[in-house]
């Protein structure tokens, strides 16, 4: 198939790239980028493993085709923090146990990155329904709660 | 995913000249939130892709002479935190807020939802109560139809092959109006209708009595449907009882006619549709017909 020019911003790096159109975002992150951070799991916007922040939202990237990615600026799990330097979600979600099999957590924390941007101090009400595009197989979603929690409090000291 | 050729308009003028071009064989594509997963299941017939989403005039929210715009590329987001949309559009809003996940809301646009014209569409039910007008346009003109005459059947609209739709509005609502759109999914986030009902009532001066009265049900027909009956009792009666309420609600086992799929059988769809509409008309009713705070 034809390939497309595509320009965008990964983790605030600059990327130029030569894709089919019928791939995804998600695609574009996990095998040209190897950024494999980003999960996949249903692929059709049910489960919210594939979320990342898509000019300042978050998004399902499974359901972005890669020429709509055009110009567009992209957070990753990666972008987030890595193992030197955790973001405070990452380390509350560490700290609370709220990871399990972890393949619902890099999206989990994108969410909640999210949610903490528009809303630092939520309800539980207001995490559930932060978290509602997130399904997590293992944990029963209590413990994530309490990580999205902690992250707000930890972030909320910070600033 | 389909293979097919990716068309990208980044005017209005440039995207009406190309769906004039490969009419028929050209589809339109905004945030692709559904169109995505139509793709991927190999449900889509077109060769040719046409990325809207980066036309600016297609994008936004105003207010004209009482009249509310919203541009058929807004998000379900913008719309939810566009100022005032609480009060002055307060069932469409509720009608965004029930849409699938944080995530599905940030991109799915209100354009998107109307033109794919499911009959689960949660803003339909809103903008038919709305009284929304939607104008369509082409190469060759433009012309506005009322969001009622928009659906043919399930998936299917007036919309021609070279016609995009480029505008949604409808009246701000006023003090003495009150209503609410009521979503029943299988699970609270992520779940499509398994049927809604959305109403609006204009207040008469004399108490517990309307002039007018707008109901309308989603999921329950083959496209969203108006409730008739219902409305006529809600404007022919004194509306000042539970009991009351209760029979004017079960007028809409008429009005129904839902098929059993899935998600619901049809008996389930009809009672829940009775109950969605009593529940709703019995909150306003507790709070006096006020809107809530
Ligand atoms: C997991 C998930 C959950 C969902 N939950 C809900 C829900 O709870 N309620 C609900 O109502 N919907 C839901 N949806 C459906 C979808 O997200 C919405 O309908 C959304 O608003 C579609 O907008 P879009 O921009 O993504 O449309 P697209 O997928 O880009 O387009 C949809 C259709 O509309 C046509 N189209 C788009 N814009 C125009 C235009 N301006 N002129 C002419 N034709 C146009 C396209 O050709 C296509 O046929 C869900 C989808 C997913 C994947
Ligand atoms: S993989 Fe994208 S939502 Fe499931
Ligand atoms: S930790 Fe396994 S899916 Fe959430």
């Amino acid at each position: 198939m034809k390939e497309i020019e595509i320009s965008l911003t990964v983790n605030n790096k600059p990327y130029k790239l030569s894709v089919p159109a019928n791939i995804t975002l998600l695609d574009v992150l996990r095998e040209k980028l190897k950024l494999t951070g980003t999960k996949e799991g249903c692929g059709k916007g049910e489960c919210g493993a594939c979320t990342v922040m898509f000019n300042g939202r978050s998004a399902n990237s499974c359901l972005i085709l890669a020429p709509q990615a055009d110009g567009a600026e992209v957070i990753t799990i990666e972008g987030l923090g890595n193992l030197e330097n955790m973001h405070p979600i990452q380390e509350a979600f560490v700290e609370e146990g709220a990871i399990q099999c972890g393949f619902c957590t890099p999206g989990m924390e994108m969410s909640s990155f999210y949610l903490l941007t528009k809303n630092p101090n939520p309800t539980e009400e207001e995490i559930r329904e932060g978290i509602s595009g997130n399904l997590c197989r293992c944990t029963g979603y209590m413990k994530i709660i309490k990580a999205i929690e902690k992250a707000s409090q930890k972030l909320n000291e910070k600033h | 995913m389909k293979e097919f050729n990716y068309l990208r308009a980044d005017t209005l003028s440039e995207a009406l000249e190309m769906l004039e071009e490969f009419q028929g064989n050209v589809k339109v594509l905004a945030a692709g939130t559904d169109l995505v997963v139509r793709l991927k299941g190999d449900m889509v017939k077109e060769e040719n892709i046409l990325d809207i989403s980066r036309i600016k005039e297609l994008k936004g929210i105003f207010t004209e002479n009482g009249i509310i715009h919203i541009l058929p590329l807004t998000t379900h987001t913008e719309i939810l935190e566009y100022p005032d949309m609480k009060t002055a559009a307060q069932i469409l809003y509720d009608a965004c807020k029930s849409v699938g996940s944080p995530q599905i809301r940030n991109r799915g646009t209100l354009g998107g939802n109307v033109a794919n014209a499911s009959p689960a569409g949660d803003t339909i039910p809103a903008l038919f109560v709305q009284e929304a007008k939607l104008k369509l346009k082409s190469k060759s003109g433009e012309r506005v139809i009322s969001v009622e005459d928009f659906f043919t059947g399930p998936g299917r609209t007036v919309l021609k092959p070279d016609e995009l739709l480029v505008d949604i509005y409808f009246p701000a609502m006023s003090d003495d109006e009150v209503g609410f759109f009521k979503k029943l999914g299988q699970r609270n986030a992520l779940a499509i209708s398994v049927v809604s009902v959305a109403a609006k009532l204009k207040k008469s001066t004399e108490p517990n009595k309307f002039d007018k009265a707008f109901v309308a049900f989603g999921s329950v027909a083959p496209t969203v449907i108006r409730g008739n009956r219902v409305e006529n009792a809600l404007m022919d009666s004194v509306v000042d009882s539970r009991e009351k309420i209760r029979y004017i609600a079960q007028l809409a086992w008429r009005e129904v006619s839902p098929i059993s799929d899935v998600r619901a059988s049809l008996k389930y769809r009809q009672d829940m549709s009775i109950n969605l509409l009593y529940e709703g008309l019995l909150e306003l009713y507790k709070n006096g017909w006020n809107r809530r705070s």
